[in-house]
């Protein structure tokens, strides 16, 4: 078994769920809503990227730069659209909101830029290997991934605990009323958060796309599995989602050489079993309601 | 009951009503008049199949050149595409409403088993032509209404086995399978031809369709020390395994599909490694770029009539589906009936255009059994190591 | 809407005459529309029939009951592949086979109801969602099933040939009226499901586990039971899709399909029988039939043709806009009105019962 792979591949591609998950569980913490647009938000902006750099043959930086900043407006018009205008809305109205703009996303996208795969290639390469320690290689594209996702979860850590945003979106999470009496413009945190996870979400799946392949339909598998490893996580901790997807990607790819046939479905078998020990997720408090 | 009560109840079934009096009931029993011949064809345009949706609109060139030139004995053809998005309820859903309210003639092409499995029974009872169904599952090749094209998944899985055994002389041999009628009847053609040499398939690794990550799929293939692997698998995964397994340093003799050897579509999305690796595909077409007179006025009408679409091979594919139709609605003459078109196209022999030869007979309809194999040259060449080569094999199921 | 005084206005089926008399009507054109409608139209019919079953039974669990559940193509799924196993391998009659694969269905259900009862909200989302995907998957890989292949569902035959008494259905016109039955009773079962001690309970753990317990709810049998209900919902219309169908393989029953039976509980209105009825209709026209073909209707067709060709790209892609229409109609009736189809209808009954005040 070629052991050292699998671990890095794992791990890579689990990083890139665990990052993705974030963008989910972002929007999670703050307003209990499953985003089921994430995947398709962020297909959208690397289409952005994509656009910018194939089209207007800008260098990658300034195309992923922009397609970043395309993804905070987007996450803000989503949220100031579709989700705000919704008066009293139940928590399921609003998923069906996200599944309806999720469709409107995957629409527009294979209409502006067509259903045919796509290459899209990043500066760091997956065919540039380095041996670090004998057996081990890793690809430059796999250091790219675990060096991003440390910065970003560092950044979260720092922005939730020591910034004034960051306060704000955890008041808001706690108890969204009492955070508004006391001076919190909900709303303004709510745009914040969508603004924040579309940013996330497309870091992440510019990493992706320069690992399989560019198309409208590239981020349904792995947001599935990036929201499977944020429950695993416990959908409130950010460092747990990191080490949710680890997991994920670790038991994909040792199950999946074991097992090949059954590759697709181990992790979720998985993620079940330890849903029926731990209802909350590996990291998440168990939740008692108060009457 | 009083007046508001009964203007609101009055509107849901007003609404009701206006849903569903469209179109109102063109029911054209025949499929053509004096003016026009009514053909159809269903593909996936959305949806996660949607790059084999270039099928249906490879077909239109064809009925557009046909057009052109005014027609067949003085008909127009009438093209429908509609989306499946390769669900078969979908597809049921457009043959019918084609079949029952706009009357078609005749389908040609149709992408998927799924769906055209759907469909069959359908199709059949109501006794409609369909002409090359774009699947080679064996399901198809009893049906007295479907004349087939495609060649069959285990006649490719044979073939590609020979060429990979005979004549690049590999001993090891794995194979990287799409799990369902494609990989499986690929693979009973491949081990079939194995067999004959006395070899054995090292290992069969399966691949959903769905799938994004191959990383353990391909460390399998590398473990098994295969020097050669025959892939059955969509574009998509083909190239991710390509990639992955260049950036493990593994790197076996690919051979692949004839599904894949859409070279230029390829090589844009492994970035050049199709061209670098050589990969081998089997083909059942003209090459794109052949400068045969019938590819030179394909390419002349394609940038006349859809200038916006790529020359691809799944484009062709949908002229190679649409030429037997139009032959034999040519051969039939003015007086045109089901009937006679049967007979003509179960009078096919020896024909060829852009795609195979193709000879049917009244109670035979079963596609070629021949293909060619292609090889990616280092700028992207069609290149052709062998040309049409038979499988005397039999599928015994 | 209006106050119930007694308990037997409660249990009627039709509140007023109002309801009865365009119940009625809605019967008979449904019955009557085999003799108008094309083949399409009765194809599309059945299958929006099928969908309301599934969305009935969804309402129970979703609507009702207040779980969240993204794995009913699963026991879809069950019910196809269900009856005609049962047919084809145990020689079962189809009422038969389609009543045992509804119950393998509910006994799946029940299963899947035993997490939930520790686990809530996103947790059970996956914990479904992973069950729909694992059907899918194990149906495609094991060969008995007919794989990815597919199966092709055996030749209708409702009558107990075994008994050497035959009834066969030839035509999609008696294949219709068949799903039609089965439909209409499915959803009064519904109606009056809910209306039962156990359509209370259900109604008492959504509102608020707690002190449904403390009125002496069990919860363990409730939460199971909804779970079943509606897996049952879901088997047999599941054993009714694979005739309307003929063949079907995995794929078909995707999680798609599922997030789809959930966007139709949900856009017709959480609760309501009759909500789940027209959100099902609704949601399968919009994805079956409306602009479809946008090209050929007369003047959006070239508006949107000539938007495609100056902003987008106008290869093939413009069947996007079915799916962006249906996007669309989503978020709008969710932003409109939280309770759905059911909603709005409530707000026209209002508007009009008070009107011009």
């Amino acid at each position: 078994m070629p052991f050292g792979h699998l671990l890095i591949e794992g791990l890579a591609m689990g990083a890139c769920y665990g990052l993705f998950g974030l963008a989910v569980v972002i929007i999670y913490k703050t307003s209990e809503v499953v985003n089921f647009a994430a995947g398709d938000m962020a297909m959208f902006s690397t289409f952005v990227a994509f656009h910018v750099l194939a089209v207007y043959g800008y260098p990658f930086w300034i195309a992923f730069v922009m397609s970043l900043v395309f993804a905070g407006l987007l996450g803000v018009f989503v949220e100031f659209f579709f989700l705000r205008p919704a008066k009293n809305p139940t928590i399921l109205g609003l998923i069906v909101i996200t599944i309806g703009a999720q469709l409107l996303l995957a629409g527009v996208a294979s209409w502006k830029w067509g259903a045919e795969q796509q290459a899209f290639s990043i500066p760091f390469s997956y065919q540039v290997t380095y041996e670090i320690i004998p057996g081990l290689v890793i690809s430059q594209w796999a250091l790219a991934v675990f060096i991003i996702s440390a910065v970003i979860m560092a950044f979260l850590y720092f922005f939730f605990k020591h910034t004034k945003m960051g306060t704000a979106m955890r008041a808001t999470q706690q108890n969204k009323h009492a955070a508004k009496i006391m001076g919190i413009r909900t709303n303004r945190v709510f745009a914040f958060a969508w603004a924040l996870s579309s940013v996330i979400g497309a870091t992440a799946a510019t990493l992706m796309s320069a690992k399989t392949i560019l198309d409208p339909q590239f981020m349904m598998e792995p947001f599935l599995r990036a929201f499977a490893a944020a429950v695993l996580g416990g959908l409130m901790s950010i460092p747990g989602v990191l080490i949710g997807g680890g997991i994920m990607g670790l038991i994909e790819n040792f199950f999946g050489y074991a097992w090949p046939a059954w590759k697709p479905i181990t992790a979720f078998v998985v993620i079940v079993l330890v849903l029926c020990i731990r209802p909350s997720g590996l990291f998440g408090k168990h939740y008692v309601k108060k009457v | 009951m009083d007046l508001k009560k009964t203007v609101l109840t009055l509107l849901v079934p007003l609404f009701v009503l206006f849903l569903f009096t469209g179109n109102g009931h063109a029911r054209g029993e025949r499929g053509f008049d004096d003016n026009e011949i009514r053909i159809g064809q269903w593909g996936p345009q959305t949806g996660p199949a949607a790059p084999w949706g270039a099928v249906a609109r490879g077909s239109k060139l064809v009925f557009d050149m046909v057009n052109d030139e005014g027609g067949i004995h003085g008909r127009q053809i009438r093209y429908f595409i509609r989306d499946d998005q390769y669900n078969p309820s979908q597809t049921m859903a457009a043959v019918r409403e084609l079949v029952s309210r706009r009357g078609v003639f005749a389908f040609v092409g149709g992408v998927g088993t799924a769906p055209g499995l759907a469909v069959q029974n359908f199709l059949r009872q109501n006794e409609i032509i369909w002409v090359g169904v774009c699947s080679g599952a064996a399901a198809f090749h009893d049906n007295p209404w479907l004349w087939n094209i495609w060649p069959a998944y285990f006649d490719e899985g044979s073939i590609l086995a020979k060429h990979a055994v005979e004549n690049e002389g590999f001993e090891k041999i794995a194979l990287l399978y799409q799990n369902d009628d494609w990989g499986l009847d690929a693979m009973a053609g491949i081990k079939a031809r194995l067999e004959l040499h006395g070899l054995e398939l090292l290992t069969a690794v399966p691949v959903e369709p769905i799938e994004r990550d191959l990383s353990s799929q391909v460390a399998r293939l590398q473990a098994s020390g295969a020097e050669a692997v025959i892939g059955i698998m969509a574009p998509t995964q083909a190239a991710i395994s390509l990639r992955t397994a260049v950036s493990m340093g593994y790197q076996p003799q690919w051979l692949h599909s004839y599904n894949l050897c859409d070279f230029d579509l390829m090589n844009h999305i492994t970035e050049g490694l199709w061209a670098r690796e050589g990969v081998i595909t089997a083909a059942f077409t003209e090459s794109p770029y052949a400068d045969t007179p019938q590819m030179i006025r394909y390419r002349e009408a394609r940038e006349k009539f859809a200038p916006e679409e790529r020359w691809g091979m799944n484009y062709l594919a949908g002229i190679v589906v649409a030429e037997p139709l139009v032959w034999a609605l040519r051969e039939v003459g003015p007086e045109l009936s089901t009937a006679a078109v049967r007979d003509a196209l179960n009078s096919v022999t020896e024909f060829q255009e852009a795609g195979p030869v193709l000879t049917w007979t009244a109670d035979d309809h079963r596609p070629p059994r021949s293909l060619r194999i292609w090889q990616c040259g280092p700028n992207g060449e069609y290149n052709v190591v062998q040309d049409w080569i038979e499988n005397e094999l039999v599928y015994e199921k | 809407m209006g106050i119930k005084r007694t308990y037997y206005e409660d249990i009627e089926l039709f509140s007023s005459g109002t309801i009865l008399f365009w119940t009625i009507v809605l019967l008979i054109a449904l019955f009557g529309a085999p003799f108008f409608l094309s083949g399409y139209h009765l194809y599309l019919f059945s299958i929006i029939m099928v969908h309301v079953i599934v969305a009935v039974g969804l309402n129970i669990l979703v609507g009702n009951t207040g779980q969240i559940a993204l794995g009913h193509a699963g026991f879809f799924a069950i019910g196809a592949y269900g009856t005609v196993l049962l047919m084809t391998m145990l020689n079962l009659p189809f009422f038969a086979a389609l009543i045992a694969a509804a119950f393998i269905a509910a006994f799946f259900g029940f299963i899947l109801g035993l997490p939930a009862l520790r686990l809530e909200g996103p947790y059970l989302a996956i914990a479904t969602l992973a069950f729909g995907l694992a059907i899918m998957h194990i149906i495609g890989h094991t060969q008995i099933f007919g794989g990815r292949q597919g199966l092709a569902a055996p030749m209708l035959d409702i009558g107990i040939p075994q008994l050497g008494w035959s009834w066969m259905l030839f035509t999609e016109t008696s294949l219709y009226y068949l799903i039609l039955i089965i439909t209409i009773l499915m959803v009064l079962l519904a109606v009056n499901i809910l209306k039962t001690r156990a359509g209370r309970a259900f109604v008492a753990i959504r509102d608020s586990e707690i002190a449904a317990e403390v009125i002496g709810i069990n919860l363990t049998y409730y939460k199971t039971l909804a779970f079943a209900v509606s897996a049952f919902y879901a088997g047999i219309a599941g054993g009714l899709f694979a005739f309307v169908l003929g063949f079907f393989d995995p794929f078909t029953f995707n999680l798609i399909l599922s997030v789809i039976f959930l966007v139709m509980v949900v856009v017709g209105g959480l609760g309501s029988v009759m909500g789940s009825v027209t959100g099902a209709a609704l949601i399968t026209y919009l994805m079956y039939d409306l602009f479809k073909n946008v090209n050929e209707v007369p003047v959006l067709g070239d508006l949107i043709l000539h938007v495609s060709r100056n902003w987008l790209s106008a290869v093939g892609s413009m069947d996007n806009f079915n799916m962006i229409a249906l996007g669309l109609v989503m978020i709008g009736i969710i932003i409109f009105e939280p309770l759905g189809i059911f909603g709005l209808w409530i707000r026209i009954k209002k508007y009009w019962k008070t009107w011009p005040f």
